[in-house]
């Protein structure tokens, strides 16, 4: 019983290292989304820096502690969020996961490098094997007897830190305006920059502090780990399993799950002797038990397809070429490639270079159809292809003929491959990342342990192929076989794409909802998919090791599968080129660098940096050219078409005023006008197609081209006092332009109604203004100053506050929280609004929405902005509660707010309004004091129906 | 499935079938065959190794290189070999990556068309097959299967890892019995850790020791193999009650590092552990640099399997001139010492072979009946010892902070595996 309880204690303590390192983990996913793979090499870095400070300079142990923890380590994490997260949260799933993945190989090696080249001229301490780091307590460690339990002080010291860390993260996250805005960052990202919060500040600040976190379990754990790279990514694997128990949300679940897995780790180790004949079951546990916390704990709701919209394919910048032009490059490629191989002789080393990176492209190929095509990320490839290869060896040992081992370690590649599919059934995103992670070390540490399957560490012999007049010990012969068969499969993934089942498939991973409406199995699918990647690695796994003449269980180790995606993904996950570029890059490139006498961390270093590449441009290297092409020219057009669109907008402004001065209101008259201003829409398209010359989008439905005959200015052009302003903008969504040139003007004390149909542009114009969308041409202006180029938060900060369509709160922080977000002290707030003051425990999203609408617009009363744009208050409330936003907003008139009121429900808009402007597809087609608005008007806005 | 995409599997399958359909067996040794011989000339032999020297777990065999360039160093300076002087090339790097120690292996033959591979010492070496195809001789430490029933693998003490029924080490426990004046009534505990090579070394080291008369209390394999477990309690809980309640007499550590070592023998020194401990990796001066770590292996019993530099064989005395030589100040390893060895093995095989030099030559002088016995490592038989190990070893202990020698090299009799 002692002992049980020794276990316990002492696994607490232990576990705390993996608290403190799954937490930061946790941290950082819940605030940027990105799932760091890199966490434990920050840890080795922050690790290498104190050992190097603290036995090779001789620092004492704290100040060495303190440098590297809380100096070196957050920067770290400040320059990696500059340089690659923070374009990564925008990259889509494969590219965040290659990308970090990339990082673990990168940060350590230059590291290594960077203590390889100073040990000389310093005198450093070389950091390998034989280095013992020592903790941070007295050295050597004292012993301490608690409650009956052995524990030295690096132990005691591990556990008291972790706890501060703890306690100081709590304090942190819910007592701090920092803390604050990272948890509204989180909650709601875009309203968080409506508010003020620079939300990219507040995930500089989440990964500086998920990098301090990594670095003090690095330096924690660096005395009984060692410095050893593996060691470190081993801890992150078992951190991953903490987080995953706290559903990659909760902090302090994953805390508590990281000590609950040192305990167990020691129960398993103390009690499971069962265990003992099956080789790497122990070792396993950690992974086991990530593997059953992923399918039971994180059953993704929306996206089970392993991706979303984000994964859609880029366009086809190629488009417009020939198909012979879009070719030439791969056939020239390949013409030279073969007429090289043939010249030289049978020996030739660099032959069997190319032909080793061809048996990779192969196995490459499967990247393309599960990852490139499906959508999902799997990073057991390396597995197939290992379980096929040694299949086949078994099969051929057993005697069985060659063919049909080969067929056999096929099958057998496939049958995993279905097998791991089924998780991916129920899983998607970067769930179904780390389960197949999870199988992946599963097979490497126990199922390719069974001695009978991989014949120990030796493995099986594998005779070559032979094909009658050659075989392939003869490496020009394995080139051109290996080109033959990627010829195959690259038909073979062209013809899946154009068939039914490409289209099954694009729609499964697209909108899995909508796929199984439609009847497509999307279970039926998925499995397809990984039976036939599964297949594909296999064949490559059996021609491996085939070539090499024999294969062992550590030939193509779980960690080869990373490192392997993220060269594809490099190259380009999405087509046979990328694959093959890439099996050719991963064979020659460290070949050259040998050659080189380059040191081979430069080789892992350059590979990582590929990750900050992968941050910009997500479909890789060969759609980045393909890209770079295209986007040359479409700037200019997007410029040209702006300006368009601006001119004939000022042109139509110029032949409202002319009316005005005619009082005359005839429709036919203006566009004459307008077309003879040579900017106005197409002559003989009649009024309806010709409301939007430039190919109309949006808006599109709407039907309101007579109005734009009273497109007018009744005393907008006596708007001197105008506090805040846009000037003919043009904006829209990625190739939709919505915002056809919006001029808008409001003075203090004014309340301006934006009203207008459906589709007008009426929100994409309070997004303008408030900087959550980008303008393509035109100036917003703030009391004169051009604000355009300023993002949200900063806009915010300034006084330009928009309550934005819906509810403006965030549904996750408590009515306290939600106020302190623009207020230092609320309880003003809750002296006007008693009913929030009962309740300002309670999180946002349970108050009614009458209650959440008032809570958006009570911090304006207490602190006003300068200018409040308010996105359709009154939607969704009870009559008698919209009364009461509308008396908030006549009190902020009362206090000099700039009010700009958009509203489809005109009529409690108008009660209040100075002003009224009318929009529609997207311009201001009317504005003028709210006396010469009268039902002819509105009825003309809203339907689009002229007298 | 779409019928499109299940009739191109099926295409590839047939394509892949076809292609083996007539799947000749394994080429017999080509290794040039055309008239001279690759890597020697009338005036020299080149040579070159695939080492270790840098890993991801930071193990390194790089100091192999240095002790075989020593030896080489001195054969050429005695004129070489049947006046062919010996062109060391150096060591390619496996990076302990079995799919890399492959491409150096042919990067050696069919770039730079080395006559043979030495010193070849990594773990993980993935060569074997291509070397023994291609009938390459090779020399290093013998610690994988690999090697072992090849013609062309020299381990310069033999092959380490027998196949069941072949012969299997018994020094390390006599050698132990002779030190501690017998074994009668001595208990051992055999650590390894939970992988499938770690635990082949548990079953052939406490069938040592059971040999050698000792009573084996317990071999335990839950240590995990990726990284040392951050706690030891259960498993020095173990230990600790694995005599009917009691310690042990002798702790014997089947792992690989440093780090594990100095963890483990920590941890039972920490829950009072007063017996002996011994081991295979220890004798290394690099880790009395650290008073830590010395001070956790003081008492150690490490089993190096050459004459320990302390001697005062004629030999050691001969190697320390000779690395002193062509690398001055050189700490004395391990690693030094089998590529020392190895290139003298190696040499030893020339001279024998004679001056007209082809790899078939090489090859039959080595495999028939080749006997060669000196201090340094014991003695070595060819082919015998493709099969099993030369059955040699000596003890060093770790007192006062530096190593002493417990006992010479001396052999013993194999036993065959169970």
């Amino acid at each position: 019983m002692s002992e049980l309880v020794g276990y316990i204690v002492s696994g607490l303590v232990t576990g705390a290292v993996f608290a403190v390192m799954a937490s930061g983990l946790t941290l950082s996913y819940a605030a940027t989304g990105v799932f760091n793979f890199a966490h434990g090499a920050v840890g080795f870095l922050a690790a290498l820096l104190f050992f190097e400070l603290n036995v090779g300079f001789g620092l004492p142990a704290w100040l060495a502690g303190l440098i590297a923890v809380l100096v070196f380590s957050p920067l770290l994490g400040y320059v990696l969020h500059r340089v690659m997260f923070r374009g990564l949260a925008q990259a889509g799933e494969t590219a965040q996961i290659v990308g970090t993945i990339g990082l673990t190989i990168a940060l350590p090696a230059l590291g290594l490098w960077i203590v390889d080249l100073t040990a000389e001229p310093l005198g450093l301490p070389r950091a390998d094997a034989t280095s013992l780091p020592r903790g941070l307590g007295p050295y050597p460690p004292v012993n301490v007897t608690v409650a009956g339990v052995t524990l030295d002080s690096d132990q005691l010291l591990t556990f008291f830190f972790a706890v501060l860390a703890a306690a100081g993260l709590w304090a942190f996250m819910r007592h701090t305006p920092y803390g604050l805005r990272m948890r509204a960052s989180v909650d709601r990202r875009r309203l968080a920059t409506l508010r003020g919060i620079d939300a990219d500040a507040s995930s500089a600040m989440a990964w500086m502090l998920s990098s301090t976190l990594a670095g003090l379990a690095g330096v924690l754990a660096v005395p009984t780990l060692g410095l050893d790279p593996t060691a470190f990514t081993v801890m992150l694997f078992v951190s991953a399993t903490a987080a995953v128990f706290g559903r990659l949300r909760s902090i302090p679940v994953t805390f508590a799950a990281g000590l609950g897995l040192g305990v167990v780790q020691n129960l398993v180790a103390g009690y499971a002797d069962f265990a003992e004949d099956v080789t790497g079951l122990r070792t396993a546990v950690p992974v086991i038990l990530l593997f059953a916390g992923l399918i039971l704990l994180n059953r993704s709701g929306e996206r089970v397809a392993g991706s979303a919209a984000e994964d859609a394919p880029p366009p086809d910048y190629l488009a417009d070429l020939p198909v012979w032009r879009r070719r030439l490059p791969w056939v020239v490629g390949l013409t030279l490639l073969l007429g090289w191989t043939l010249t030289r002789p049978a020996d030739d080393f660099y032959v069997s270079v190319v032909a080793q990176g061809l048996v990779l492209a192969l196995i490459f190929c499967s990247f393309v159809v599960v990852t490139g095509i499906g959508g999902m990320v799997n990073l057991a490839q390396a597995s197939f292809a290992s379980m096929a290869a040694l299949t086949c060896g078994w099969a051929f040992s057993a005697g069985l003929p060659f063919p049909v081992a080969i067929l056999l370690g096929v099958l057998g590649a496939t049958a995993v491959g279905v097998l791991v599919a089924l998780p991916a059934l129920r899983l998607g995103g970067r769930i179904l990342t780390l389960a197949t992670l999870a199988l992946a070390l599963l097979a490497d540490q126990v199922l390719f342990q069974v001695d009978a399957f991989s014949n120990g560490t030796i493995g099986w012999p594998l005779p070559a192929f032979g094909l009658g007049f050659a075989d392939t010990t003869d490496p020009r012969v394995r080139v051109v076989l290996l080109l033959a068969l990627i010829g195959l499969v690259a038909l073979l993934v062209r013809n899946l794409e154009r068939s039914a089942s490409g289209r099954a498939i694009l729609a499964v991973r697209s909108a899995p909802a909508a796929a199984t409406t439609s009847g497509v199995s999307a279970p039926r699918t998925k499995i397809m998919l990984f039976a036939l990647a599964s297949g594909i690695a296999g064949l490559g796994g059996v021609l491996f090791a085939s070539f090499k003449g024999s294969v062992t269980a550590t030939d193509l180790p779980a960690m080869a599968g990373f490192v392997w995606l993220a060269v594809v993904v490099l190259q380009g996950v999405r087509r046979i080129g990328g694959a093959v570029l890439g099996g050719l890059i991963a064979a020659i490139f460290p070949e050259l660098l040998a050659t080189w006498h380059v040191s081979a961390h430069v080789g892992a270093i350059l590979f990582g940096t590929g990750g900050m590449i992968l941050a910009k441009h997500p479909d890789g290297v060969l759609a980045q050219m393909a890209e770079a092409r295209y986007r040359r020219r479409r700037r200019r057009l997007e410029r040209a078409r702006a300006a368009e669109i601006q001119a004939e907008a000022a042109a139509t402004a110029r032949a409202g005023v002319t009316e005005r001065a005619g009082v005359t209101e005839r429709a036919g008259v203006t566009e004459a006008e307008a077309v003879s201003n040579g900017a106005g829409p197409p002559p003989g398209g009649g009024s309806t197609t010709g409301a939007s010359p430039g190919g109309g989008d949006a808006a599109g439905a709407d039907a309101a081209s007579p109005m734009r005959a009273v497109a007018g200015t009744s005393e907008d052009s006596a708007d001197g006092g105008a506090l805040f302003r846009l000037e003919n903008v043009v904006a829209g969504y990625g190739d939709v332009t919505v915002l056809r040139g919006v001029d808008l003007s409001v003075r203090p004390g004014e309340v301006v109604a934006l009203l207008g149909a459906n589709g007008a542009g009426k929100s994409t114009t309070c997004a303008v203004a408030a900087g959550d969308l980008p303008v393509t041409a035109g100036r917003v202006l703030l009391d004169g100053v051009d604000v355009t180029s300023w993002p949200a938060h900063r806009r915010a900060r300034e006084g330009v506050l928009l309550a934005p369509e819906g509810r403006g709160v965030f549904p996750g922080l408590t009515v306290e929280e939600n106020l302190r977000t623009w207020l230092s002290d609320p309880d003003p707030v809750y002296e006007r609004m008693p009913q929030l003051a009962g309740r300002r425990g309670i999180a946002a999203g349970a108050l009614s929405g009458g209650e959440q609408q008032l809570l958006t617009l009570a911090p304006a009363l207490v602190r006003p902005p300068r200018v409040l744009i308010a996105d359709e208050p009154s939607l969704g409330l009870a009559p008698l509660v919209a009364e009461r936003v509308f008396e908030v907003f006549a009190e902020l008139r009362d206090r000099g707010v700039a009010l700009v009121l958009v509203e489809e429900k005109a009529t409690s808009a108008l009660e209040l309004a100075d002003r009224v402007a009318f929009m529609s597809l997207g311009r201001v087609i009317w504005t003028g004091p709210r006396a010469e608005v009268d039902e002819t008007r509105l009825t003309a806005a809203y339907l689009g129906v002229s007298r | 499935m779409g019928r499109q995409a299940v009739r191109l599997v099926g295409l590839v399958a047939a394509a892949a079938l076809a292609a083996a359909g007539c799947a000749a067996e394994q080429k017999a040794a080509g290794g040039g065959g055309s008239g001279e011989t690759p890597g020697v000339t009338a005036t020299a032999i080149r040579v070159g190794g695939v080492l270790t020297k840098t890993s991801a777990s930071g193990y390194s065999t790089k100091d192999a290189e240095i002790g075989a360039r020593a030896r080489f160093e001195r054969a050429n300076g005695a004129g070489g070999v049947h006046g062919r002087k010996i062109e060391f090339v150096g060591a390619e790097d496996d990076n302990q990556d079995a799919a890399k120690g492959d491409a150096a292996a042919k990067k050696l033959v069919q770039k730079d068309k080395v006559f043979a591979l030495v010193p070849v010492h990594g773990p993980n070496f993935g060569g074997a097959a291509f070397l023994e195809q291609q009938g390459v001789p090779w020399f290093g430490w013998a610690t994988g299967p690999q090697w072992c029933g090849t013609q062309t693998g020299f381990g310069y003490n033999g092959c380490l890892a027998p196949k069941p029924g072949a012969g299997s080490q018994t020094w390390w426990g006599n050698q132990m019995a002779e030190l501690l004046g017998g074994s009668e009534g001595k208990t051992v505990y055999v650590q390894t850790t939970d992988s499938s090579g770690s635990k082949y070394g548990g079953k052939t080291i406490s069938q040592s020791f059971e040999a050698a008369g000792f009573k084996i209390v317990g071999i335990n394999s839950g240590l995990p193999a990726a990284a040392p477990p951050p706690d030891w309690l259960p498993y020095v809980n173990k230990i600790m009650t694995s005599d009917g309640g009691k310690a042990p007499d002798l702790v014997v550590s089947i792992i690989a590092g440093t780090k594990f070592n100095v963890g483990l023998y920590s941890a039972l020194k920490k829950a009072g552990y007063e017996g002996l401990l011994s081991d295979a990796t220890s004798y290394d001066a690099a880790i009395l640099k650290d008073p830590a770590t010395a001070q956790a292996l003081e008492g150690v019993i490490a089993a190096p399997m050459f004459e320990p530099f302390e001697s005062d064989a004629p030999e050691i005395a001969q190697l320390k001139a000779d690395v002193e030589k062509v690398a001055p100040g050189t700490v004395l390893t391990q690693h030094l010492a089998i590529g020392y060895w190895s290139a003298d093995i190696f040499l030893k095989i020339l001279e024998q072979t004679g001056k007209d030099l082809t790899r078939e030559r090489f090859l039959s002088t080595a495999n028939g009946s080749f006997t060669y016995e000196n201090a340094g490592f014991g003695r070595i038989q060819y082919p015998r010892d493709h099969n099993e190990p030369n059955g040699c070893g000596a003890l060093v202990k770790l007192e006062g902070g530096t190593f002493k020698v417990a006992k010479n090299m001396k052999c013993f009799d194999n036993v065959p595996l169970k």
